[in-house]
């Protein structure tokens, strides 16, 4: 038994740093959208978010937090790109988790690789 | 049996009672599913170590509930390929106390059986001590696990229910003890019920409202 707990945890091992061998795509981290530090990739597909209020997302319309696109701030911004993890998981999941909720056509919420594929990759 | 429907029944329920059809795809709530059959599996074997216990059923069991928690980690490092980058440096608190639990789970087994059990142990007492502690730090950290990831218990009373669940089996020894002998089910059977629950989870969430 010793053996074969030993051996599965050496294949997590495995698994975690060279990545599955069943699935054909992976995420892989780099230095997008002007990151400082290595992130996944993301897509978001905006077209079809146009019924959602746009500043649902994009707060800096009406709070006067800046004028660019979302990771001109979220991924550069040393005070707020530690947060970048929870903040975009709490907003896209929270979202599609509330429209769920109420019965409204939202979409689940997501496996990973929905949504950390880039948006160059099919 | 009933003990061990009970404990499924529990989780399972647990999960619905708010949301019960939120789904994140078939992929995802299977395996999930499996998580919360191993998490009952857990509290399973804690209510019936504590009375007079065979041994043997338990440690089978246990390799059982391994073998389910084992499905439910690897079911998603295989299938989902941005799985893994939640469990390395920088991952959630919640991931790394999932990865902890299985840990612990996996020593618990291992080093109780002999003569392993006998390197670390002086004695029967000692070894039913740390055991039990063990057991107390691999239903903690599971607990975490699930409350704070928050995938399926978006109400605050669910996350409150599963930790006096998770208080209550662990600490409630003497009650338990109370409900007579009961013996412990086959893995296999376990195994068949893990099954079944997470394939009725993901159906459940994923059928067309």
């Amino acid at each position: 038994m010793k053996t074969v707990f030993a051996v599965t945890v050496l294949l997590g091992v495995l698994v975690v740093v060279f990545g599955s061998p069943v699935t054909k795509e992976r995420p892989a981290r780099g230095y997008f959208y002007g990151s400082t530090e290595k992130i996944l990739p993301m897509n978001f597909a905006h077209d079809d978010h146009v019924p959602v209020n746009c500043v649902e997302c994009h707060h800096n319309y009406i709070d006067n937090t800046g004028g660019g696109l979302c990771m001109s701030c979220h991924v550069t911004d040393a005070a707020v790109w530690p947060q970048l993890e929870n903040q975009f998981h709490d907003l896209c999941r929270g979202c599609h988790a509330e429209k769920a909720a109420l019965g409204e056509d939202g979409g689940p919420p997501r496996a990973c690789m929905a949504c950390h594929l880039g948006d160059d990759l099919p | 049996m009933k003990a061990l429907y009970a404990t499924f029944g529990a989780v399972f329920l647990l999960t619905f009672l708010s949301a019960p059809t939120m789904g994140a795809g078939w992929f995802w709530d299977a395996g999930n599913g499996l998580g919360f059959a191993a998490y009952a599996g857990l509290l399973y074997l804690t209510i019936t170590s504590s009375r007079r216990l065979d041994v043997r059923a338990h440690q089978v069991l246990g390799y059982g509930v391994l073998f389910v928690a084992v499905a439910h980690a690897f079911w998603f490092m295989l299938g989902d390929a941005a799985v893994v980058e939640f469990m390395k440096l920088g991952a959630p608190d919640y991931m790394w106390h999932g990865i902890v639990s299985m840990l612990l789970l996996g020593i618990l087994i291992t080093v109780a059986l002999v003569p392993d059990r006998f390197r670390f142990h002086r004695d029967y007492p000692a070894f039913r001590y740390w055991h039990r502690v063990v057991a107390v730090a691999t239903i903690g950290t599971a607990t975490y696990h699930i409350a704070v990831s928050n995938f399926y218990l978006g109400a605050w009373y669910q996350s409150l229910l599963l930790v006096l669940l998770a208080l209550a089996v662990t600490f409630g020894r003497e009650y338990w003890a109370k409900l007579g002998q009961l013996g412990v089910a086959k893995a296999t059977a376990y195994v068949a019920i893990s099954v079944v629950c997470a394939a009725i989870f993901a159906v459940v969430r994923n059928l067309p409202t």
